[in-house]
Protein backbone atom coordinates (compact mmCIF):
# COMPACT_ATOMS: atom_id res chain seq x y z
CA UNK A 1 0.00 0.00 0.00
CA UNK A 2 1.24 3.56 -0.83
CA UNK A 3 2.10 5.84 1.65
CA UNK A 4 3.47 9.12 2.84
CA UNK A 5 5.71 9.07 5.37
CA UNK A 6 7.18 12.39 7.23
CA UNK A 7 10.48 12.00 9.34
CA UNK A 8 10.16 14.87 11.86
CA UNK A 9 11.74 15.58 15.67
CA UNK A 10 11.17 17.74 18.62
CA UNK A 11 14.95 19.36 18.12
CA UNK A 12 17.47 19.65 15.29
CA UNK A 13 20.76 17.40 14.56
CA UNK A 14 18.37 13.80 16.13
CA UNK A 15 19.42 12.97 12.46
CA UNK A 16 16.22 13.47 10.22
CA UNK A 17 17.74 13.80 7.22
CA UNK A 18 20.12 11.19 7.15
CA UNK A 19 17.27 8.86 7.85
CA UNK A 20 14.95 10.41 5.27
CA UNK A 21 17.68 10.36 2.36
CA UNK A 22 18.65 6.60 3.95
CA UNK A 23 14.62 5.43 3.96
CA UNK A 24 14.32 7.01 0.73
CA UNK A 25 17.43 4.99 -0.62
CA UNK A 26 16.11 1.55 0.94
CA UNK A 27 12.51 1.83 -0.62
CA UNK A 28 13.93 2.28 -3.73
CA UNK A 29 16.54 -0.63 -3.10
CA UNK A 30 13.35 -2.60 -2.13
CA UNK A 31 11.97 -2.20 -5.61
CA UNK A 32 10.03 0.82 -4.89
CA UNK A 33 8.90 4.14 -6.25
CA UNK A 34 10.01 7.08 -3.79
CA UNK A 35 9.98 10.80 -3.87
CA UNK A 36 11.89 12.28 -1.36
CA UNK A 37 10.51 15.99 -0.26
CA UNK A 38 12.70 18.36 0.95
CA UNK A 39 10.03 20.57 3.51
CA UNK A 40 12.96 21.97 5.95
CA UNK A 41 12.58 25.66 3.96
CA UNK A 42 14.56 26.64 7.15
CA UNK A 43 17.38 24.85 6.60
CA UNK A 44 17.15 23.09 3.01
CA UNK A 45 20.06 20.37 2.63
CA UNK A 46 18.65 17.80 0.47
CA UNK A 47 20.18 19.38 -2.53
CA UNK A 48 23.96 19.57 -1.14
CA UNK A 49 23.34 15.69 0.00
CA UNK A 50 21.72 14.32 -3.38
CA UNK A 51 24.27 16.78 -5.13
CA UNK A 52 22.18 18.65 -7.30
CA UNK A 53 23.34 22.01 -8.57
CA UNK A 54 19.94 23.43 -9.69
CA UNK A 55 16.59 22.85 -10.09
CA UNK A 56 14.27 23.87 -12.69
CA UNK A 57 11.86 24.57 -10.15
CA UNK A 58 11.63 24.36 -6.16
CA UNK A 59 9.33 22.71 -4.14
CA UNK A 60 8.66 26.58 -2.97
CA UNK A 61 7.47 27.32 -6.20
CA UNK A 62 4.76 24.48 -6.35
CA UNK A 63 3.54 25.49 -2.60
CA UNK A 64 3.16 29.27 -3.77
CA UNK A 65 1.27 27.67 -7.03
CA UNK A 66 3.72 28.86 -9.69
CA UNK A 67 4.35 25.40 -11.30
CA UNK A 68 3.01 21.95 -11.12
CA UNK A 69 4.40 19.47 -8.93
CA UNK A 70 5.79 17.28 -12.16
CA UNK A 71 8.86 20.11 -12.65
CA UNK A 72 10.06 20.53 -9.25
CA UNK A 73 10.76 16.92 -9.23
CA UNK A 74 14.06 15.61 -10.07
CA UNK A 75 14.54 12.04 -11.02
CA UNK A 76 17.66 10.54 -9.61
CA UNK A 77 16.82 6.63 -9.93
CA UNK A 78 20.42 6.43 -12.24
CA UNK A 79 22.09 7.08 -9.03
CA UNK A 80 20.36 3.63 -7.36
CA UNK A 81 20.78 0.29 -6.80
CA UNK A 82 17.88 -1.73 -8.25
CA UNK A 83 14.60 -1.38 -10.22
CA UNK A 84 13.02 1.25 -8.09
CA UNK A 85 12.69 4.40 -9.37
CA UNK A 86 14.20 7.83 -7.15
CA UNK A 87 13.23 11.18 -7.36
CA UNK A 88 13.28 14.38 -5.47
CA UNK A 89 11.45 17.63 -4.69
CA UNK A 90 14.12 20.11 -3.06
CA UNK A 91 13.71 23.16 -0.84
CA UNK A 92 15.28 26.58 -2.66
CA UNK A 93 18.26 27.10 -0.60
CA UNK A 94 18.93 30.65 -1.18
CA UNK A 95 19.14 33.37 1.64
CA UNK A 96 16.05 35.22 -0.18
CA UNK A 97 14.17 31.99 0.08
CA UNK A 98 14.75 30.98 3.06
CA UNK A 99 13.58 34.73 4.39
CA UNK A 100 10.83 34.47 2.20
CA UNK A 101 9.34 30.98 3.00
CA UNK A 102 9.95 32.42 7.37
CA UNK A 103 7.20 35.60 6.49
CA UNK A 104 4.74 33.51 5.22
CA UNK A 105 0.82 33.87 6.91
CA UNK A 106 -1.69 31.73 7.74
CA UNK A 107 -3.75 31.99 4.44
CA UNK A 108 -0.48 30.79 2.69
CA UNK A 109 0.10 27.85 4.67
CA UNK A 110 -3.34 26.92 4.53
CA UNK A 111 -2.88 26.95 0.97
CA UNK A 112 0.42 24.98 1.44
CA UNK A 113 -1.43 22.15 3.30
CA UNK A 114 -4.03 21.79 0.59
CA UNK A 115 -1.24 21.65 -1.96
CA UNK A 116 0.50 18.88 -0.19
CA UNK A 117 -2.42 17.28 0.56
CA UNK A 118 -3.44 16.80 -3.43
CA UNK A 119 0.11 15.27 -3.62
CA UNK A 120 -1.54 11.94 -2.43
CA UNK A 121 -4.31 12.09 -5.69
CA UNK A 122 -1.48 13.67 -8.38
CA UNK A 123 1.79 11.56 -7.11
CA UNK A 124 1.08 8.24 -4.96
CA UNK A 125 -0.27 5.15 -6.59
CA UNK A 126 0.17 5.89 -10.47
CA UNK A 127 3.38 7.67 -9.93
CA UNK A 128 5.33 6.80 -6.64
CA UNK A 129 4.85 4.20 -3.75
CA UNK A 130 6.02 5.83 -1.22
CA UNK A 131 6.81 10.10 -0.64
CA UNK A 132 9.15 10.74 2.32
CA UNK A 133 9.42 14.14 3.73
CA UNK A 134 12.14 15.54 5.19
CA UNK A 135 10.99 18.32 8.00
CA UNK A 136 12.00 21.14 10.03
CA UNK A 137 12.22 20.27 13.73
CA UNK A 138 9.66 21.05 16.19
CA UNK A 139 6.34 22.90 16.30
CA UNK A 140 6.09 24.86 13.07
CA UNK A 141 3.85 25.53 10.12
CA UNK A 142 5.84 23.82 7.36
CA UNK A 143 6.34 20.83 9.44
CA UNK A 144 2.92 20.21 10.58
CA UNK A 145 1.84 20.41 7.55
CA UNK A 146 3.81 17.75 6.52
CA UNK A 147 2.87 15.34 9.23
CA UNK A 148 -1.02 16.61 9.08
CA UNK A 149 -0.50 15.19 4.95
CA UNK A 150 1.19 12.39 6.53
CA UNK A 151 0.18 8.57 7.12
CA UNK A 152 3.14 7.66 8.80
CA UNK A 153 5.43 10.06 11.13
CA UNK A 154 8.75 8.66 11.67
CA UNK A 155 10.03 10.64 15.22
CA UNK A 156 13.58 10.86 15.68
CA UNK A 157 15.02 11.50 18.89
CA UNK A 158 17.89 10.71 20.81
CA UNK A 159 18.73 9.94 24.62
CA UNK A 160 19.67 13.92 25.40
CA UNK A 161 17.64 15.10 27.99
CA UNK A 162 16.93 18.50 26.30
CA UNK A 163 15.43 16.40 23.54
CA UNK A 164 13.03 13.19 26.10
CA UNK A 165 10.47 15.59 27.39
CA UNK A 166 10.00 18.00 24.26
CA UNK A 167 9.45 14.41 22.13
CA UNK A 168 7.02 13.14 24.58
CA UNK A 169 4.85 16.34 24.60
CA UNK A 170 5.10 16.75 20.97
CA UNK A 171 3.92 13.43 20.53
CA UNK A 172 1.08 13.17 23.45
CA UNK A 173 -0.28 17.19 22.10
CA UNK A 174 0.27 16.47 18.47
CA UNK A 175 0.71 13.41 16.78
CA UNK A 176 -2.01 12.22 19.41
CA UNK A 177 -4.61 15.62 18.39
CA UNK A 178 -4.13 14.15 14.78
CA UNK A 179 -4.61 10.68 15.06
CA UNK A 180 -0.92 10.39 13.38
CA UNK A 181 0.25 6.85 13.14
CA UNK A 182 4.07 7.05 14.72
CA UNK A 183 7.24 5.12 15.08
CA UNK A 184 10.09 6.23 17.37
CA UNK A 185 13.39 6.14 16.23
CA UNK A 186 16.40 6.33 18.59
CA UNK A 187 19.81 7.71 16.89
CA UNK A 188 22.87 7.95 18.52
CA UNK A 189 22.67 4.68 20.97
CA UNK A 190 25.35 4.38 22.93
CA UNK A 191 26.59 0.98 23.25
CA UNK A 192 23.64 -0.61 22.04
CA UNK A 193 24.76 -4.14 22.07
CA UNK A 194 24.32 -4.34 25.95
CA UNK A 195 21.41 -5.71 27.24
CA UNK A 196 21.56 -3.35 29.86
CA UNK A 197 21.41 -0.91 27.30
CA UNK A 198 18.19 -2.42 24.98
CA UNK A 199 16.71 -3.03 27.60
CA UNK A 200 16.33 0.56 29.39
CA UNK A 201 15.90 1.74 25.92
CA UNK A 202 12.72 -0.93 25.61
CA UNK A 203 11.51 0.29 29.60
CA UNK A 204 12.35 4.28 28.23
CA UNK A 205 9.68 3.91 25.03
CA UNK A 206 7.37 2.15 26.63
CA UNK A 207 7.17 4.74 29.80
CA UNK A 208 8.13 7.53 28.91
CA UNK A 209 6.76 7.70 24.98
CA UNK A 210 3.94 5.57 24.97
CA UNK A 211 4.74 5.01 21.23
CA UNK A 212 5.74 1.86 19.16
CA UNK A 213 9.46 1.65 18.15
CA UNK A 214 10.72 1.59 14.97
CA UNK A 215 14.58 1.38 15.40
CA UNK A 216 17.62 1.85 17.57
CA UNK A 217 20.44 3.39 15.76
CA UNK A 218 23.93 3.55 17.41
CA UNK A 219 26.36 5.77 17.60
CA UNK A 220 28.17 4.80 14.30
CA UNK A 221 31.64 7.21 13.75
CA UNK A 222 31.55 6.05 9.63
CA UNK A 223 28.53 7.89 9.38
CA UNK A 224 30.26 11.08 11.07
CA UNK A 225 33.57 10.20 9.19
CA UNK A 226 31.44 9.93 5.38
CA UNK A 227 30.30 13.84 6.42
CA UNK A 228 27.28 13.17 4.59
CA UNK A 229 28.94 12.48 1.32
CA UNK A 230 27.39 8.79 1.31
CA UNK A 231 24.15 7.41 1.13
CA UNK A 232 24.61 4.14 3.19
CA UNK A 233 21.66 2.21 2.25
CA UNK A 234 23.10 2.64 -1.27
CA UNK A 235 26.83 3.10 -1.04
CA UNK A 236 27.78 0.82 1.99
CA UNK A 237 24.92 -1.85 1.49
CA UNK A 238 27.03 -4.36 4.36
CA UNK A 239 27.16 -1.72 6.78
CA UNK A 240 25.24 -2.33 10.13
CA UNK A 241 23.15 1.20 9.29
CA UNK A 242 21.86 -0.01 6.63
CA UNK A 243 20.94 -3.42 7.84
CA UNK A 244 19.06 -1.43 10.34
CA UNK A 245 17.63 0.60 7.46
CA UNK A 246 16.36 -2.80 5.90
CA UNK A 247 14.43 -3.28 9.07
CA UNK A 248 12.50 -0.04 9.35
CA UNK A 249 11.96 -0.06 5.78
CA UNK A 250 10.30 -3.63 6.09
CA UNK A 251 8.44 -2.75 9.00
CA UNK A 252 6.69 0.71 7.40
CA UNK A 253 6.28 -1.20 4.15
CA UNK A 254 4.45 -4.20 6.21
CA UNK A 255 2.31 -1.96 8.52
CA UNK A 256 4.41 -3.51 11.30
CA UNK A 257 5.12 -0.84 13.49
CA UNK A 258 3.39 -1.81 17.14
CA UNK B 1 -48.90 14.88 -20.10
CA UNK B 2 -52.78 15.08 -19.06
CA UNK B 3 -54.13 17.38 -16.89
CA UNK B 4 -54.29 13.92 -14.92
CA UNK B 5 -51.32 12.63 -15.08
CA UNK B 6 -49.97 16.79 -14.02
CA UNK B 7 -52.69 16.17 -10.87
CA UNK B 8 -51.38 12.46 -10.20
CA UNK B 9 -47.66 14.14 -10.05
CA UNK B 10 -48.17 17.00 -8.07
CA UNK B 11 -48.38 15.41 -4.52
CA UNK B 12 -45.00 13.92 -5.17
CA UNK B 13 -43.30 17.22 -6.03
CA UNK B 14 -45.02 18.74 -3.02
CA UNK B 15 -44.24 16.23 -0.65
CA UNK B 16 -40.16 16.05 -1.86
CA UNK B 17 -40.82 20.17 -1.76
CA UNK B 18 -41.54 19.38 1.82
CA UNK B 19 -38.98 16.69 2.55
CA UNK B 20 -36.08 19.13 1.11
CA UNK B 21 -37.28 22.06 3.49
CA UNK B 22 -37.58 19.59 6.60
CA UNK B 23 -33.93 18.30 5.98
CA UNK B 24 -32.76 22.09 5.35
CA UNK B 25 -34.64 22.95 8.97
CA UNK B 26 -33.60 19.77 10.31
CA UNK B 27 -29.54 21.09 9.75
CA UNK B 28 -30.47 24.40 10.90
CA UNK B 29 -31.81 22.87 14.45
CA UNK B 30 -28.84 20.54 14.68
CA UNK B 31 -26.48 23.80 14.23
CA UNK B 32 -28.71 25.72 16.96
CA UNK B 33 -28.36 22.41 18.93
CA UNK B 34 -25.17 21.86 18.67
CA UNK B 35 -24.16 25.95 19.57
CA UNK B 36 -26.19 25.59 23.14
CA UNK B 37 -24.05 22.58 23.74
CA UNK B 38 -21.38 23.91 23.05
CA UNK B 39 -21.42 27.43 23.93
CA UNK B 40 -21.26 30.22 21.74
CA UNK B 41 -17.71 31.24 22.32
CA UNK B 42 -16.24 28.80 19.98
CA UNK B 43 -19.18 29.60 17.51
CA UNK B 44 -18.92 33.02 16.77
CA UNK B 45 -19.54 33.69 12.53
CA UNK B 46 -16.58 34.92 10.50
CA UNK B 47 -15.92 35.36 7.16
CA UNK B 48 -13.41 32.87 5.26
CA UNK B 49 -11.47 31.88 8.37
CA UNK B 50 -8.08 29.79 7.53
CA UNK B 51 -8.38 26.34 8.33
CA UNK B 52 -4.80 26.07 8.57
CA UNK B 53 -2.87 23.04 10.86
CA UNK B 54 -2.46 25.78 13.99
CA UNK B 55 -6.77 26.35 13.70
CA UNK B 56 -7.05 22.84 13.86
CA UNK B 57 -5.15 22.30 16.88
CA UNK B 58 -6.14 24.48 18.54
CA UNK B 59 -10.34 23.34 17.63
CA UNK B 60 -12.27 21.26 20.57
CA UNK B 61 -11.58 17.35 19.50
CA UNK B 62 -14.87 16.51 18.46
CA UNK B 63 -14.97 19.40 15.65
CA UNK B 64 -11.27 18.36 14.34
CA UNK B 65 -12.11 15.02 13.46
CA UNK B 66 -14.87 16.41 11.32
CA UNK B 67 -12.34 19.00 10.25
CA UNK B 68 -9.46 16.79 9.32
CA UNK B 69 -12.06 14.34 7.17
CA UNK B 70 -12.78 17.16 4.85
CA UNK B 71 -8.74 18.40 4.64
CA UNK B 72 -8.57 14.89 3.69
CA UNK B 73 -11.29 14.60 1.49
CA UNK B 74 -11.11 17.97 0.01
CA UNK B 75 -15.14 17.84 -0.62
CA UNK B 76 -17.66 15.88 1.50
CA UNK B 77 -21.20 15.49 1.87
CA UNK B 78 -21.74 15.01 5.96
CA UNK B 79 -22.97 11.02 4.95
CA UNK B 80 -19.56 10.56 3.37
CA UNK B 81 -17.86 12.36 6.49
CA UNK B 82 -19.84 9.68 8.81
CA UNK B 83 -18.42 6.53 6.75
CA UNK B 84 -14.88 8.18 7.68
CA UNK B 85 -15.01 9.21 11.22
CA UNK B 86 -17.50 6.30 12.49
CA UNK B 87 -20.12 8.56 14.18
CA UNK B 88 -23.65 9.50 12.74
CA UNK B 89 -24.65 11.51 10.21
CA UNK B 90 -26.74 13.94 11.88
CA UNK B 91 -23.54 14.50 14.00
CA UNK B 92 -21.29 15.05 11.65
CA UNK B 93 -24.20 16.89 9.67
CA UNK B 94 -24.04 19.08 13.06
CA UNK B 95 -20.39 19.85 13.29
CA UNK B 96 -20.28 20.32 9.44
CA UNK B 97 -22.92 23.05 9.87
CA UNK B 98 -20.88 24.47 12.63
CA UNK B 99 -17.95 24.38 10.88
CA UNK B 100 -19.39 26.59 8.37
CA UNK B 101 -20.75 29.17 10.94
CA UNK B 102 -17.48 29.79 12.49
CA UNK B 103 -16.16 30.57 8.59
CA UNK B 104 -13.52 27.85 7.62
CA UNK B 105 -15.88 25.56 5.73
CA UNK B 106 -18.17 26.59 2.98
CA UNK B 107 -21.23 25.07 2.12
CA UNK B 108 -22.49 24.05 -1.57
CA UNK B 109 -26.11 21.93 -2.36
CA UNK B 110 -26.30 20.21 -5.61
CA UNK B 111 -29.94 19.00 -5.94
CA UNK B 112 -30.66 17.32 -2.81
CA UNK B 113 -26.76 17.15 -1.12
CA UNK B 114 -25.32 19.15 0.23
CA UNK B 115 -21.24 19.10 0.03
CA UNK B 116 -18.44 20.91 2.52
CA UNK B 117 -15.04 21.45 1.90
CA UNK B 118 -12.32 24.30 2.64
CA UNK B 119 -12.23 27.17 0.39
CA UNK B 120 -9.03 27.74 -0.28
CA UNK B 121 -8.83 29.74 -3.42
CA UNK B 122 -10.64 32.25 -2.06
CA UNK B 123 -8.21 32.73 0.98
CA UNK B 124 -5.86 34.96 -1.17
Amino acid sequence: MSKIVAVHSYKGGTGKTLLSVNLAATFAKHGKKVCLFDLDFRAPSLFAILKVDNAECWLNDYLNGNCSINKVLIDLSSRILGNGKFFAALANPTTEAIREMSAKDRKWEMRALGRLLSLRNTLLNDQFDYLIFDTSPGLQYSSINAIVTADFVVVATTGDRSDVDGTRRMLQELYNLFEKKTGLVINKVLDPTSKSQKEEMDKRVKNVYQVPMLGLVPCFCEVLRAEGNLIFAQDKPNHPFTKILDEMATKIENNDVN
Amino acid sequence: MTREEILSKKPLHVLEKIRENLERLNEKMEVMIELQRHGHKDAQPLNDAPLDVMTLLSMPDHLRKTAMTICRCGRATAEEVSQQTSRARAVESAYLNQLVIMGYLKKERQGRKAYFYADRDSQR
